[in-house]
């Protein structure tokens, strides 16, 4: 366990060092930090709106201005940090459960199923996410659980996709062959053998998958089956003030910029996670192991 | 361990790679299986620990220390790898993780078949790698860091640390320059030697057979073709499968020898 921790250590300063991951661990630092925050402090209550003073300008009373119903545009993004985490994490978790599953099936099947499971994850992937997610609303109504249903299901099936070909190269290669014949069992090649050697494909994947959940988070906001209306989140927003873009531009500026950070900030995570994490590529995981 | 071969056939897709094949290994017997690429060496391996592929049909019997393995059960089977039989494989580079460190890759076998505390697990795996001539600093270090030589070594190791009965070593050398070649069937031979151990040594060269095993069994389009002591196999081979391997052993050896004194 110690090993594990002092790995982790070393993985996290070998992402410290570049300008890419340094910018990366400081955005997701901060998105934890506010989510947190946002808990027990904003700076006006979200229900608080004031009618005299709608789409105003950045002032020294709201940070980053008001919205249309006269609400602190900072306090609402901030509260909305929480939700797209959860949304964010929960997407992942969906995702790589469900994608994980369909490659150990596609690995640890015989041939005909592998190759009949490329075509059914294919036909499966080409249903677009926004549709999936219009179905589930039908029977559950907007929430951000159709959020991460419909994401998990479409990014699990991607991941799968994107994963099977260095799976079953680990499946195949001698070193598990080495692990079956000393006596492991299929879960545990599965998950000590294979999966360790697809992790550069992995981390890239599953965090590109919690960038895209924000952006579809937005997107499915939007068009009404997202989050519920009066849940704050970034998509919620920008839903409430991308009507009005070409009268008041900087409402619709500060949550867009908020989501265009964070997902530049995930992509890079996963970027600099994979060279930090692979052995080949960090030497210092060599010599400090 | 014994092990028993008797009238082994393995066919796949309808066609034949092993056919009526018998095979004996007594306890603590050095025996060797050689014949050309293709020729079902490896096949034969495999139908040992009952690792074959799913869509192979196997006949015959094979009794491992007294048990049957053929349709034998996984569970039934389960001591049998990396318990009492261990392997050492021909592609060292391949054959170990690029992802686990020495530590790992040793130890795995104890921790699947031990209880051990992992502080037991170190110092027995330290124990193993000193007796395969390796220092304890290669413990955290990758597969990717270490030579060929080495790589091999912590092959053996992860074979040997389990005290297995029998040892499986399909082309250990393979894939060896000749010297090290030379040290790894003379490292392989003592350590299965001094713990008593019986091994089937799989090889496509004559010369390192000759080190590594007292008797063997020459291979040819999945049948056995000539049988015997290994050195008179080699001084006198009766068959022409046995007669080109021996030739291409003698020309091998030569430039060996040659660059020996380069």
């Amino acid at each position: 366990m110690n090993g594990r921790i002092r790995t982790l250590r070393i993985v996290a300063r070998s992402m410290w060092r570049r300008a890419s991951g340094r910018y990366a661990l400081v955005v997701m630092g901060l998105w934890l930090l506010v989510s947190a925050v946002s808990l027990v402090w904003t700076p006006y209550s979200l229900l608080a709106t004031d009618g005299f003073d709608t789409w105003g300008s950045p002032s020294s009373s709201h940070l980053l201005g008001t919205d249309g119903v006269g609400a602190d545009v900072l306090s609402w993004l901030m509260a909305g940090s929480r939700t797209n985490l959860v949304i964010a994490v929960l997407t992942v978790v969906v995702a790589a459960a469900f994608g994980l599953l369909l490659v150990a099936a596609m690995v640890s099947c015989n041939s005909a199923f592998s190759s009949a499971s490329v075509v059914v994850v294919d036909a499966l992937i080409s249903i677009p996410t926004v549709l999936v997610a219009l179905i589930l609303s039908v029977p559950f109504g907007a929430s951000a659980a159709v959020i991460v249903a419909a994401c998990g299901f479409a990014y699990g099936l991607n991941l799968a996709r994107i994963l099977r070909p260095s799976a079953l190269l680990a499946a195949r290669s001698a070193y598990v062959e080495s692990a079956i014949w000393s006596g492991a069992s299929p879960i545990r090649v599965f998950f000590t053998h294979i999966m360790p050697n697809t992790l550069p494909v992995l981390s890239v994947q599953l965090s590109m998958s919690a960038g895209t959940s924000l952006l579809a988070e937005a997107g499915l906001t939007y068009l009404g089956v997202g989050v519920g209306s009066g849940v704050p989140s970034w998509g919620h927003s920008l839903t409430t003030s991308v009507r009005f873009i070409s009268i008041y531009p900087l409402a619709v500026v500060w949550p867009g910029l908020v989501v265009t950070l964070v997902v530049i900030a995930l992509n890079l995570f996963g970027d600099t996670l994979r060279d930090a994490i692979d052995p080949l590529t960090n030497p210092a995981l060599r010599e400090a192991a | 361990m014994s092990a028993t071969i008797r009238d082994l056939n393995i066919s796949i897709g309808g066609r034949t790679i092993v056919g009526d094949v018998d095979m004996d290994i007594a306890d603590g017997e050095r025996v060797g299986l050689i014949g050309s690429s293709g020729s079902g060496k490896s096949m034969i391996a495999k139908a040992m620990m009952g690792l074959l592929p799913a869509t192979a049909r196997v006949g015959g019997s094979i009794e491992m220390g007294g048990r049957q393995v053929v349709d034998a059960s996984d569970i039934d089977i389960a001591d049998l790898r990396g318990r009492y039989v261990g392997m050492v494989f021909q592609n060292p580079a391949a054959a170990l993780n690029p992802v686990m460190t020495v530590a790992q890759q040793v130890g795995l076998p104890l921790y699947l078949h031990y209880d051990l505390t992992s502080a037991e697990r170190t110092e027995r795996v330290g124990a193993m790698l000193a007796k395969v001539g390796l220092d304890e600093d290669v413990l955290p270090k990758y597969p990717h860091e270490l030579s060929g030589g080495q790589q091999q070594r912590v092959g053996i190791a992860t074979a040997l640390v389990t005290s297995p009965h029998l040892i499986i070593a399909d082309e250990p050398t393979t894939a060896l320059d000749s010297i090290t070649q030379r040290r790894i069937v003379d490292l392989l031979t003592s350590l299965v030697d001094g713990a008593g151990a019986s091994m089937l040594f799989i090889t496509h060269d004559f010369a390192v057979l000759h080190r590594a095993t007292t008797r063997c069994y020459v291979l040819e389009h999945g049948g056995i073709v000539e049988s015997g002591a290994t050195a008179d196999v080699l001084s006198s081979p009766q068959t022409g499968q046995a007669r080109r391997l021996v030739e291409a052993a003698r020309k091998l050896s030569l430039a060996a020898k040659e660059t020996d004194h380069v």
